[in-house]
């Protein structure tokens, strides 16, 4: 015991020669100098290791937006934003059919998702039980559907029994998309609401529609906000519920009820012909598509650091 | 919870405040004795609201099943098990589909797992906040990049990567090399699993590191005073204390990748056959929606419909086992509030 300690230092044992004490101090070195090594030396390896796994799924996005913006740069210009598409082998056009499509789709999307959402995650905020947790149960289930589930959902609902492909119906693709995320960020942003302030404005005797308005609304906004830009930002870029549903179309349209080109579209119809130029313009807008994205999500993360620095 | 903390990331808040609302009783029956007209609207509003999302998800549902009968009265059972897909025969077996399916998002996996794992940690464990917190941002915007822009980067870089250096380089590795036999495409099952794992990524990571972080700083402190050091801290207390989190990542990672299809329709090449190595071509459920929906008419409609319910049936699965774990995290983490759903409230105000 007393050898092992590694405080017994000169001082004669009883039991051990001095020689045999040597020897065990020395052991005693040894095994704690080759363990504190192995210790360091597995510590930094693995240490290295985690940098080294950030770093390769650091590579793709680097080298996506680099490849993105070295493609795409050449293809933009002042024709690009305000011409149709023209066939291959033509030189000039533009994708103003693929933008204009893509916001129109995408805000008529919007236009019925967000206040479904919110009148969907006020019925929830508010309510125990198991209606409610099913409810929400569904809700996390649903935005793990397959994008391409929704749009052959789409197809089959309105495009087979109507014969007839309409950018509209690409919105309700995508606004059944964009739905059940919406639900879960609306919610997640009232529960931020402090429970004192329900309890203080039903207090004071206000209707809970009113409580909803002026105080859960209001103190969740900018949370509210953040997720609904989210989840436009992901509807934006969907392909596969426009595939079947708003088909694209390379004439200028603004009417929702006829088949509607998308940035999406353009992109994998132009993107996948052997064209350099065609090539070009998929790219560009697929540049324009990920500035839009980035812009968003970007702005949607910056609103909320903002917000809840200047929260009350 | 900061109102920052949710929009932090589109995946992470799907997942996030799943404890229900910490309502107080008072509250939730002043709420529900309102009989004014107002009060009326309001209910109106939101039970409307309701009902509208549950008739949407009843409806997705019962449409596809009701579009895919035709096909399941046509083929059976064979539907599931057989693996010939020939709509001039008119025989439609999706088996080889669902066998590509399940190995590239497994190859995907075996990727994205370690590398997932190791970057999240190197994120909330490893690396200063000041560096960490911008370096997570960059990961989680890789979510924000379009599916068919990847694919389409996948289909001009990758492919050309893929014939000329990656597989020739495969095929050299002794014993391995038998997994990479055939001709050197680019395109590919491999290839597809490569560009699922990139998509899989961000999910993985944002998912894990928030796990990570829910690790209480005592099971930290307690590993760190038995002599610890940083990286037995972590491999000891804080992954096993992440376990559930990290297993809804990896189970929510693969929804996503099951039912990528434009990306994986433009990488796997189109084959219809059992793969004989993971250079192979292949089709998988998605792509194979993607592929035939445009052409098919009748009975081949209705299958590639058939197609989508089966894709529907894996992920919701995949889904709902990816929820029941981040559940099962939210509920045992030590130190974690106690879930308002077992509190006696419940009692006094049945909802």
């Amino acid at each position: 015991m007393k050898v092992t300690s590694g405080t017994a230092r000169d001082e004669p044992s009883d039991l051990l020669s001095a020689e045999a004490m040597a020897r065990r101090r020395d052991v005693v070195r040894h095994a704690s100098r080759t363990t504190l090594r192995r210790r360091r030396l597995v510590g930094n390896g693995t240490r290295i290791a985690c940098y080294v796994a950030l770093i390769i799924a650091l590579i793709p996005l680097v080298a996506l937006i680099a490849y993105t913006i070295e493609r795409g740069v050449h293809g933009l210009s002042v024709a690009f934003f305000t011409q149709a598409p023209v066939p291959a082998f033509v030189p000039g056009g533009g994708v103003s059919t693929a933008i204009i499509g893509t916001l129109i789709i995408v805000g008529l999307a919007a236009v019925v998702a967000i206040p479904v959402g919110l009148a969907v995650s006020l019925f929830l905020v508010d309510r125990r039980g198991k209606l409610a947790a099913t409810i929400r149960f569904v809700a996390d289930v649903m935005s793990g559907v397959p994008s391409i589930a929704i749009g052959v959902f789409a197809y089959a609902l309105f495009v087979v029994p109507s014969h007839h492909y309409a950018g509209i119906i690409g919105s309700f693709a995508l606004a059944v998309l964009m739905l059940p995320i919406i639900i879960r960020a609306d919610e997640v942003a009232m529960r931020t609401v402090p429970d004192d302030l329900w309890d203080a404005a039903l207090a004071l005797g206000a209707r809970p529609s009113r409580v909803a308005r002026s105080v859960v609304l209001r103190t969740s906004l900018p949370g509210i906000v953040t997720g609904n830009l989210l989840a436009v930002a992901r509807a934006i870029g969907e392909t596969a519920p426009l595939l079947f549903t708003a088909l694209g179309s390379t004439v200028f349209e603004t009417n929702p009820f006829q088949p509607m080109d998308a940035m999406p579209l353009r992109i994998l119809t132009d993107g996948t012909q052997a064209n350099a130029h065609l090539q070009t313009v998929a790219w560009a807008t697929a540049l324009v598509l990920v500035a839009f994205i980035l812009v968003l999500s970007i702005g949607a993360r910056t609103f909320a650091a903002y917000a809840t620095r200047h929260a009350r | 919870m900061t109102i920052g903390k949710e929009g932090g990331a589109l995946e992470r808040s799907e997942h996030e405040g799943i404890l229900p609302a910490p309502r107080s009783g008072v509250a939730a029956l002043i709420t529900r004795r309102s009989r004014r007209p107002k009060g009326r609207i309001y209910a109106g509003i939101r039970w409307g609201g309701t009902l509208v999302f549950v008739a949407v998800v009843v409806t997705l549902v019962v449409s596809l099943v009701w579009q895919a009968a035709p096909a399941f009265r046509h083929s059976g059972f064979s539907f599931i098990f057989n693996g010939t897909w020939n709509p001039d025969t008119e025989q439609f077996g999706a088996g080889v589909f669902i066998i590509d399916t399940l190995i590239t998002t497994g190859v995907g996996l075996l990727i994205v797992i370690p590398v997932g794992i190791a970057t999240a940690a190197a994120l909330s464990e490893f690396l200063p906040r000041r560096l960490a917190a911008p370096l997570s941002t960059c990961v989680d915007l890789l979510a924000a990049v379009p599916s068919i822009v990847v694919g389409l980067w996948g289909l001009l870089v990758l492919v050309p990567l893929f014939q000329r250096d990656v597989e020739p380089f495969l095929q050299k590795i002794p014993l391995l090399k038998h997994l990479f036999g055939g001709a050197d495409l680019g395109s590919g099952i491999l290839l597809a699993a490569v560009v699922l794992a990139v998509m899989m990524l961000p999910t993985m990571v944002a998912l894990t590191r928030t796990a990570l972080q829910g690790v209480s700083v005592a099971d930290r402190e307690a590993a760190l005073a038995l002599g610890g050091t940083r990286w037995q801290v972590v491999r000891r207390a804080v992954i096993p204390g992440a376990r559930s989190g990290i297993q809804a990542a990896i189970t929510l990672a693969m929804g996503r990748a099951l039912g990528e299809a434009i990306a994986v329709a433009l990488l796997i090449g189109g084959g219809l056959t059992l793969p004989h190595s993971l250079l192979a071509n292949g089709t998988t459920l998605g792509s194979a929606v993607v592929s035939f929906f445009s052409e098919a008419i009748g009975v081949q409609r209705s299958a590639v419909i058939g197609l989508v319910v089966i894709l529907l049936a894996f992920t919701t699965v995949v889904n709902i086992g990816g929820q029941l774990f981040l559940r099962g995290r939210a509920s045992t983490r030590r130190g974690a509030p106690v879930p308002d759903d077992f509190s006696p409230d419940t009692e006094v105000v049945p909802a």
